[in-house]
């Protein structure tokens, strides 16, 4: 996650309290979006960036997990990922999160 | 027992600073850890300590090397440290020269143990680990956390003077280095043992690793030879006579680059050979036999090649290094383009 993104992050973490925010990514494959995962909840794990070290524990999940998918409009979800959802390893990328928030989500 | 200091170097990047943007700051040092350090400190328990950690920008680092290697070295030697520690730096290039150069300077003229990481395809890689203890990595720092407690173990026995184990025991790049052992069973039994592995597709380590030379794609193939600019180079030493530049005949350090201007073949009182790894009456005699002007100007005549090159570049291939042959590549192809060659005829010996 490059470093303006993990700033955002921490930044909105700090407005809104870390147990208010969750965040969604979009990466196409479970090792990117398992990276990101754990930036933002077990810190930078290349330790460059704003997030180094600092364990903010946000919930965490990706847009083609089924708690995303029960969450939003069934026909905004249709238009805008059920096209990616049938294109990526969606079971990697579930197991992926679920590991991520299994050890570092606080919330 | 007191714990072992350690100084630590990262670029711009890992400090946080930014990235391409701010690669040319100058050094800095700041007390404790910054960025990757943390992953250290928390490796090295309670054995070693990072006392200071230096950031260089890693193009203020490319444009400056002597002042910042002198500045660097300053920092170091303030702090005293027992052990030096550089990156890792993956796949990044000049990050990877960096880190190997500075630890070099370290270990020369501080002689405390030194340790880098970076992948094993990063230049600073191929130029330092003859040098150096390198950890392997892989190419991106998404590989920090398994990277950094391999640099952690290695770091805490260098630091303590411990025998070091070999490069897959102990995760650092081959350095080169053979060391005699005694093995339990004698060397035909162990080949043996190899090739029945081999032809049953089981597991085996080979004893003797050969060097692993790249492959180069070949470029597309001419549009229209009638009117291509045609050059030619060698690795068999052609070189005007008296071998003006004193390319070496083994080993060569440089290569020549001559007019054939006015020349319409090569011959015995004009040019010779300068390499020392073959017999080179022929090559004396008519050093066309290497360096083909005479038929080049022939196909020129006749209108099959559109024109043959002004130049020639040379060099002597004898037992040269890889790194310097691919050095000379780079350079003098970048004045084939420049002067419009469309394609390079090559012949060794």
């Amino acid at each position: 996650m490059d470093l303006e993104n993990q700033n955002r992050v921490k930044d909105l973490a700090e407005k809104h309290g870390a147990e208010n925010v969750v965040v969604i990514f979009g990466a196409a494959e479970a090792e990117s979006a398992g990276l990101s995962a754990e930036t933002v909840t077990n810190g930078d794990p290349t330790f460059a960036g704003p997030l180094a070290g600092v364990q903010l524990g946000l919930a965490v999940y990706h847009a083609v997990e089924p708690e995303f998918k029960e969450a939003v409009d069934s026909d905004v979800y249709e238009e805008q990922v059920s096209m990616m959802e049938m294109v990526l390893d969606v079971d990697e990328i579930i197991e992926e999160m679920t590991s991520i928030r299994n050890d570092f989500s606080k919330y | 027992m007191s714990k072992y200091k350690v100084v630590h170097y990262i670029n711009q990047f890992f400090a946080g600073i930014g990235g391409e943007e701010k690669a040319n700051i100058p050094p800095e040092m700041r007390d404790g850890v910054v960025g990757p350090g943390m992953a250290l400190a928390a490796a090295f328990e309670d054995d070693m300590e990072i006392v200071a950690t230096i950031i260089c920008g890693d193009s203020y680092y490319a444009e400056n090397m002597e002042n910042a290697e002198a500045t660097i070295l300053e920092m170091v030697k303030s702090k005293s440290p027992d052990m030096f520690i550089a990156g890792p730096a993956f796949n990044a290039g000049r990050y990877g020269t960096a880190c190997g150069a500075i630890c070099k300077a370290v270990k020369d003229n501080l002689g405390i143990p030194v340790l880098t990481g970076m992948y094993v395809e990063n230049p600073g890689a191929d130029i330092f680990k003859k040098d150096l203890f390198i950890v392997e990595t892989k190419n991106s720092a998404a590989d920090m956390r398994k990277a950094i407690p391999k640099m952690a173990a290695l770091a805490i026995k260098m630091a303590k003077g411990e025998e070091l184990g070999s490069p897959s025991e102990e995760n650092y790049i081959e350095r080169g280095v053979r060391r005699n052992i005694f093995r339990e069973k004698r060397g035909a039994e162990r080949a043996v043992e190899m090739l029945v592995a081999k032809v049953n597709n089981k597991p085996f380590v080979t004893e003797y690793p050969m060097p692993v030379f790249d492959h180069v794609a070949p470029a597309a193939a001419l549009k229209d030879l009638k009117k291509a600019k045609i050059a030619v180079v060698t690795s068999g030493g052609i070189v005007p006579k008296g071998n003006p530049d004193h390319i070496e005949s083994s080993s060569a350090s440089k290569y020549g680059k001559y007019d054939l201007t006015g020349f319409d073949y090569l011959t015995d009182e004009t040019h010779e050979t300068a390499h020392g790894g073959y017999d080179p009456c022929y090559a004396n005699s008519n050093p066309n036999r290497v360096l083909p002007v005479d038929v080049l100007r022939d196909l020129e005549k006749e209108g099959v090649i559109g024109e043959l090159h002004k130049y020639f570049y040379t060099t002597v291939g004898n037992c040269t290094s890889v790194g310097n042959a691919v050095k000379f590549s780079k350079e003098y192809a970048q004045e084939l383009l420049a002067d419009g060659v469309d394609g390079v005829i090559m012949t060794s010996t």
